[in-house]
């Protein structure tokens, strides 16, 4: 009841938030220096076209009401054309998001299990050479952007060594397979075509990998020093003395408490990934939402603009509360509201 | 303990050195010096064979995925999937001349006005239906409400669209315009059925959104490939049409896939791997010298009807003196720019490009020369005050390499005393810019390609005052004996005459100098010596190419060998 109720809360705020943010994002991308309706048409169309298309966009009427239309249109599904693609905004989301969940799903599969892997490995021989080794590529991992990583492992894995595809969601000769969810590879798998989903699935690699990389030694340098310091905890060292083996100790005492400072950070860091996916998605031609965001900003593509940074926002507030929930789960002391 | 340190910091150096490696890749050649608009030898073909080769499948990549529906759009990808989906009722040759197409005959009337076709009657759409004149009306008609992609070009100046029966199509002008037979190939005809079936609501009336939803993922053309599959912000892919009324060559692609993306590692690593076959023209000079390292690899270099033009803005201080504009046109080292800045261009002696009909060098030359660009800048009124002015220089952070012009400008215009700034503009802040007069920065580059395959179109382009405030026209002329001239111009019915009005206008406009014409651009690209490409054949060959845009990429008539 208590975690119901908590939920139910949380979603209550979560309504807050998004409606503060499309308010934002609605005056900003339209009080933005250009003319989306001349950059839709190009500079030779008729006048005519023009002033329908400034019509159909509501761009003659006073802001509050263009923000009435559209916030009509989202609980209505009806998020407007995209000047850019020229078809409605829900279909253009309904392509690219499941492109770039599947990305970002990846990268988290990534992040969680090579962190935990990573700082397991270096609070298990702290101070020792696989610790100074994972802290050097902590160190470069943060420090490197995510395009450039994108850029060296796009040159290594497809131009130097040519071992897996790189570029795209699929090789040329597979056709998509028969749509479910619009994640390629559980679609694949869904529909029996294994091929294509193995085919998605190599070309899922890198470019996850690229986008995962800077938050993955970030949380595992986390990791590894909460657990370094739980390891000097009274509860340890009496596990210890129990004769409980260090094996046993580092999975199933040390690990799970050591995770709560990652996993907030974790949290966040994935919620990020959407947004952040931009530069690597263009850097692999990935058909995804967050390039399809980028363009539109350029393109100043008013309804494609403030669907995507909704939608960002709805997973950011979603994965926040997932968060909360999963360190609950962790820490009994915060489910059960002790010290 | 000390020890352990001193390891510690050698690891992290040897790690910072091996990404630092990776990062900068191999040496580079230095950069081979090349006359203008010569070819590159062919390579020796290296026995491979290349999964194109078996799939019969052809690749090309472009700046975006392209937006396939004629009506919209008007860039290059577009343009470029156009000519493959759909067909016209004429076509242009390599040669420069209007080829028959859905048309297989058309008469004029003496006054210019009434143009009549007859069309074949052999050709079917891609769901096999028959194409008859109420689908090249019905074309005609949703080009010109929409209002957008080309349909500038029919708006002023078709009156009517008539089909006397089911294969003969009678257009009426409002006015004569004697290039009109050159625009009709951006007339890409449309199933009439097929969109009507497929309408969604939209902004126009009965016709609702006259096919726009559907057609952004759907082709409804005759041409010779039809579209299997549409990937947004991914590629086209498209198959050839079983049924085509036309002729294939031998070996012709099967497949086409037109993938949007000009990354640079992006595209090194997709010709790497064989799984592109020809490389988009936006690439930097240095890309494409990597990438003609590559085994069974050839560049090819075209003029296609592209000019890179600095235009100044004649209404801001101090462009608005013909002086000072003079003087920026004879400081700069043309020849210079066109060998060791943009090997292969050639330079520009028109605003209008080399090759189109029309065109002429005999108009006076802006040769570098800085003792005449001080002569110039010495009897302007600002010669005195010449420094006080900002002359801001835009270039498109799009196109890396205009940066070199930018740059070029503002170091010899400091020994004129000239205040350059230079400004790297997104091509959409660029757009914005020069919409208005106050914004229009100093001096804009921008490469300009005409609409149709005539001098009339870049002039009338360039220098109408119908299209100031246009990213095609940022010099804001205004200029009426120019007006007059042009329309004049585009009235003359005989070809002669009228090429005759073209060259006094580039003559008018040289001595104007509202523009310089920086150089003709080699449009460039890398392709594996498998591809029988024509245009690419007739360039090496000095012969001459398409300056229609799209009309290099007639997939039916390319070779996998």
């Amino acid at each position: 009841m208590d975690l119901l109720k908590f939920i139910l809360k949380r979603l209550a705020q979560a309504i807050f938030v998004l409606f503060g943010l499309s308010i934002v994002i609605f005056v900003i991308s339209r009080i933005v220096p250009g003319d989306p309706a001349r950059m839709a048409l190009g500079s030779r169309a008729s006048d005519e076209a023009y002033a329908a298309l400034r019509a159909e966009m509501h761009l003659e009427e006073p802001l509050a009401r263009q923000y009435g239309y559209w916030i009509k249109g989202v609980f209505t599904g009806d998020l407007g054309n995209s000047i850019t693609t020229k078809r409605a905004v829900s279909i253009d989301l309904r392509d690219f998001l499941p492109a770039t969940l599947e990305l970002v799903m990846m990268s988290a599969v990534f992040m969680v299990i090579f962190s935990i892997l990573l700082g397991k490995v270096a609070a298990r021989y702290r101070d020792k050479w696989p610790d100074a080794l994972i802290r050097v590529l902590s160190y470069s991992g943060v420090a490197i952007p995510a395009f450039v990583m994108a850029i060296l492992l796009l040159l290594l894995f497809g131009y130097k060594w040519e071992v897996i595809p790189v570029i795209g969601r699929l090789s040329s000769g597979f056709a998509a397979p028969a749509r479910v969810t619009g994640m390629y590879v559980l679609d694949g798998i869904l529909s029996g075509q294994i091929a294509t989903a193995w085919n998605a699935f190599l070309h899922l690699l890198v470019p996850a990998l690229a986008l995962a990389a800077g938050g993955l030694f970030q949380e595992a340098r986390i990791i590894r020093t909460a657990m370094t310091d739980n390891l000097t905890k009274d509860y340890i060292n009496a596990s210890k003395g129990y004769g409980v083996p260090n094996r046993l100790i580092m999975r199933k005492y040390l690990l799970k408490p050591s995770m709560i400072p990652a996993v907030s950070v974790m949290g966040l860091d994935i919620a990020a990934l959407m947004a952040n996916a931009f530069l690597v998605e263009t850097i692999f031609t990935w058909p995804g939402i967050s390039r399809y965001g980028m363009t539109a900003m350029l393109s100043k593509d008013l309804n494609a603009i403030s669907a995507v940074i909704l939608i960002f926002g709805m997973i950011f507030v979603l994965v926040n509360i997932a968060v909360d929930l999963i360190v609950a789960w962790l820490d009994p002391r915060i489910r059960l509201g002790g010290d | 303990m000390l020890k352990r340190k001193s390891w510690l910091l050698l690891l992290t150096l040897l790690t910072m050195l091996c990404l630092l490696l990776t990062a900068c890749g191999g040496a580079e050649e230095p950069a081979q010096e090349q006359p203008a608009a010569e070819q590159p030898a062919a390579e020796q073909p290296s026995g491979a064979t290349y999964q194109a080769q078996t799939d019969k499948t052809l690749r090309i990549s472009q700046s975006d995925a392209p937006n396939i529906d004629p009506g919209v759009g008007s860039d290059y990808s577009s343009c470029m999937a156009y000519v493959n989906l759909y067909d016209t009722l004429v076509y242009p040759t390599l040669e420069g001349e209007m080829a028959p197409m859905l048309a297989t005959e058309w008469t004029t009337s003496d006054d210019g006005l009434e143009w009549t076709f007859t069309l074949r009657e052999d050709v079917k759409f891609h769901d096999g239906t028959p194409l008859t004149a109420s689908d090249v009306i019905f074309s005609f008609n949703r080009i010109m409400t929409m209002g957008e992609g080309f349909g500038f070009l029919f708006n002023n100046y078709v009156a009517t669209v008539e089909a006397p029966d089911d294969y003969t199509v009678k257009i009426t002008l409002t006015k004569a315009f004697a290039p009109f037979l050159t625009i009709l190939s951006r007339l890409y005809v449309l199933n009439e059925d097929l969109v009507m079936a497929n309408l969604a609501d939209g902004a126009y009336g009965e016709m609702k959104d006259y096919g726009k939803a559907y057609l952004s993922d759907h082709d409804a053309g005759s041409g010779a490939y039809m579209v299997k599959e549409m990937r947004k912000q991914d590629r086209m892919i498209a198959t050839a049409f079983g049924d085509y009324w036309g002729e294939f060559t031998a070996n012709a692609p099967q497949t086409i896939e037109i993938v949007g993306g000009t990354q640079t590692a992006t595209i090194r690593t997709l010709m790497t791997n064989a799984e592109l076959e020809i490389s988009d023209q936006w690439q930097t000079e240095e890309a494409y010298q990597a990438l003609d390292q590559l085994p069974d690899v050839d560049m090819t270099e075209m003029f296609v009807g592209s000019v890179l033009y600095a235009m100044m803005n004649t209404t801001k201080a101090p462009m608005d003196d013909v002086h000072v504009r003079k003087a920026i046109a004879y400081m700069l080292d043309y020849e210079m720019i066109v060998t060791r800045l943009f090997p292969g261009c050639m330079v520009a002696k028109s605003p209008v490009p080399y090759g189109l009909p029309g065109y002429t060098e005999d108009i006076p030359q802006y040769e570098y020369n800085m003792e005449k660009a001080a002569e110039e800048l010495a009897q302007s009124k600002y010669a005195d005050t010449i420094g006080d002015y900002e002359i801001n220089v835009a270039w498109i952070s799009e196109v890396p390499d205009e940066e070199k012009i930018a740059l070029l400008i503002q170091s010899v215009g400091e020994e004129l005393g000239l205040n350059v700034v230079v400004e790297k503009t997104p091509w959409l802040t660029h757009v914005e810019n020069v919409a208005k007069q106050d914004t229009t920065p100093c001096i804009s580059l921008t490469f300009v390609t005409a609409d149709y395959n005539e001098a009339g179109s870049q002039l009338f382009l360039r220098f109408h005052s119908s299209t100031t405030g246009t990213w095609q026209q940022t010099e804001w002329l205004n200029d009426a004996t120019l007006d007059a001239m042009i329309e004049d111009a585009l009235v003359t019915l005989d070809r002669d005459a009228r090429f005759q009005k073209y060259a006094e206008i580039q003559q008018y406009v040289a001595d104007l100098c509202p523009c310089i014409n920086v150089f003709n651009q080699a449009e460039k690209h890398a392709y594996y010596n498998f591809v029988g490409w024509p245009a690419a054949e007739a360039a090496a060959a000095g012969e001459p190419v398409s300056l229609v845009m799209g009309y290099n990429y007639m997939f039916k008539d390319f070779s996998i060998n």
